[in-house]
């Protein structure tokens, strides 16, 4: 959309300039706008309602691309087979482990390195209305893996217990699914597994998964490799040649990747949704286009001798075209407030999209932001622009003597 | 008619089409109204009357002839000069007012000033002198929906005089109006033309009305018919 305003600006500032030469004055258009105050609302209604649909699309991917943004770290990798891509696909020895984890660079607190092997799995949970179940992440992460996610924060119960079926859960996830609670039990790999405790993933990706302990989850699913290990660098800087060291040591032959840019990547989860959410978009601007440009013929239609006064008067063309063009702005950028607004009523509400990458669900929440907001405005002015652009150019060639007679 | 005329009209033509049918309004007129002047223009409907007045006023381009109006020859002129030359030198009174609704009367007044370059104090003195002229000073922030017939039609005199043209055209100005009103109008166009000084030109069916003007200009078919002074 940000292209299409590009061969748009020239003729957006010569509109913001026949503002400042204060021709035709605006007040004029907005009092006629209210002059036909129940076409003017409905079709301020239809283009409220694209303008809160755009948002909220923008919201889904807003709330999806911030959840997998908040999950990663500059300075931590990720290390994974060659190309696994993912950490499910991934499988890696613990004799490899031992040795990432005596790398030298590792970053360390008072508990040792900083670096946790991991273990994640797909189970098929049910759903909290009935509705049926679906994939949630499950992911055994070795002690130090908790204190590496500084975004992850207890608010109920407490950790699992290391060698113990103990899981702890993501709050925004207690509301969808069935005995994700405190006190809560789930039976899997025959094993009675624990609810102990909730964390707040603060909007990251890792408010989709369920924590528990790494060789618990092994043993549970009778498997020897963990599925990738995330470790921290001392500082950002050693990323690379830690990278290198990966993928050349001849004990490891690994690939590893950014933690930031492997959760990046993972935002191409959210693209399902975006792509239907704006053919929808498409498809509803297209009809608020006709209905600004409907409302403005009609407006041009019954004020056809007004125009041929303002013409008489001394005005020219241009000043007709762009009294006009600012009405069909204002009428489009009221619905697009409008919209940004109602939009706003979504932001926060907690939702899930399944991860076609991990065959998992992403919990993540309408993000509507001011600056999503604004460019809903703007989407809305583009409306204002195409819509109303015919209409105006109609009122401008209208022949004064002819428009003096009422058209 | 012994001064240096404002408006000259040199076998002034202007036909309309209908589809491969020409209908011949103007033929070839030729016509000297001197500055300062008070005409009635008359003549029975079809008569090209208001043709001619909307050719003066420079709202519609003659098909033949030249058309020399306030020292500019209008045929030479492009849209947007015309425009601009309309907005210095004509003040327009429409049969119907032809205000903007949504539009107070301070601010009718004040939009032929818009397009010059005053500044608000400037717009806002002009507007006040010219209401105050047409005695409405009372009434500066009414809409014309609350104004009467009469009333809305010294508004549209104000809004014609407030940028001091030299040419006033009034097209048929109390064809709405009730006696009374319409003696108002009249005699507020006597007054813009014998105090001060403005050329008015102006269309009418109405006798009386015209009777206010000096010169009385009877067209027929497109032509001039005859030309009559006015004993008062």
């Amino acid at each position: 959309m940000d292209l299409l305003f590009l061969p748009l600006a020239p003729y957006l500032a010569w509109l913001a300039w026949t503002v400042l030469r204060h021709r035709i004055p605006l007040k004029y258009n907005w009092r006629s706008l209210w002059q036909r105050k129940v076409s003017t609302l409905s079709t301020a209604g239809a283009i409220a309602v694209v303008v809160a649909i755009f948002v909220v699309v923008l919201s889904l991917s807003q709330g999806l691309s911030r959840a997998f943004v908040r999950s990663g770290r500059e300075d931590q990798v990720l290390v994974l087979r060659p190309n696994a891509r993912v950490e499910i696909n991934s499988s890696l020895e613990r004799d490899r482990v031992r040795v990432i984890q005596s790398y030298p660079f590792l970053a360390r607190d008072e508990q040792g390195p900083l670096a946790s092997a991991e273990c994640v799995v797909v189970k098929l949970l049910d759903l909290a209305d009935g509705s049926g179940s679906t994939n949630v992440l499950f992911r055994g992460l070795q002690p130090a893996g908790v204190r590496m996610r500084s975004q992850v924060r207890l608010v109920e119960g407490r950790w699992f217990t290391p060698g113990l079926p103990e899981l702890v859960v993501p709050r925004r996830m207690t509301d969808r699914f069935k005995d994700l609670r405190v006190g809560g039990r789930l039976r899997f790999q025959g094993l009675e597994w624990s609810v102990v405790g909730l964390f707040d993933g603060n909007g990251s990706a890792f408010d989709s998964e369920v924590w528990t302990d790494v060789e618990v989850l092994l043993q549970a699913h009778k498997r020897v490799s963990f599925s990738a290990l995330l470790a921290r660098l001392e500082r950002p800087e050693q990323v690379p040649a830690f990278l290198a060291f990966l993928e050349s040591d001849k004990r490891l032959k690994l690939e590893g990747k950014p933690e930031a840019a492997y959760y990046a990547e993972q935002t191409e989860a959210g693209k399902p949704i975006q792509i239907l959410g704006q053919m929808i978009t498409v498809i509803l601007t297209v009809g608020a286009i006709f209905a600004a440009m409907n409302t403005l013929f009609a407006a041009v239609a019954v004020r056809t001798a007004e125009i041929g006064t303002l013409r008489a008067l001394g005005y020219r063309r241009v000043e007709i075209l762009a009294s006009f063009q600012w009405e069909a702005l204002m009428l489009c950028s009221l619905g697009g407030l409008l919209g940004a607004f109602l939009a706003l009523g979504f932001h926060g509400i907690q939702t899930g999209t399944t991860n076609f990458e991990t065959f998992s669900d992403v919990s993540f929440a309408f993000t509507v932001t001011p600056g999503l907001m604004g460019r809903g405005v703007a989407f809305s002015l583009l409306m204002g622009v195409l819509g109303g652009f015919p209409p105006a150019w109609r009122a401008s060639r209208i022949p004064v003597t002819e428009a003096m007679k009422g058209g | 008619m012994d001064c240096e005329p404002i408006i000259r009209c040199q076998s002034v033509a202007k036909s309309y089409w209908r589809g491969s049918l020409e209908i011949p309004v103007l033929q070839g007129l030729d016509l000297e109204i001197p500055s300062g002047g008070y005409v009635a223009l008359m003549g029975p409907s079809g008569s090209g009357k208001t043709t001619l007045l909307n050719l003066i006023a420079g709202i519609d381009r003659p098909t033949g002839g030249r058309l020399e109006v306030c020292g500019t020859h209008l045929n030479d002129l492009d849209d947007d000069d015309l425009a601009a030359w309309r907005a210095t030198h004509v003040g327009f009174i429409f049969q119907n007012y032809n205000l903007v609704p949504v539009l107070t009367a301070y601010e009718n007044v004040e939009l032929p000033l818009l397009l010059a370059n005053l500044s608000r104090r400037e717009r806002r003195e002009r507007v006040l002198e010219a209401l105050e002229r047409v005695d409405l000073l009372d009434r500066l922030e009414n809409r014309p929906g609350q104004l009467s017939g009469g009333q809305e039609q010294r508004v549209a005199i104000a809004r014609a005089i407030v940028t001091d043209p030299d040419l006033l055209v009034a097209d048929e100005p109390t064809g709405a109006l009730d006696a009374k009103n319409a003696e108002e109008v009249m005699a507020l166009l006597e007054n813009l033309n014998g105090e001060w000084g403005k050329t008015i030109l102006l269309v009418t069916h109405d006798p009386k009305a015209a009777h206010h003007a000096r010169v009385q200009i009877h067209l027929e078919k497109g032509v001039l018919d005859r030309t009559v002074e006015v004993n008062r």
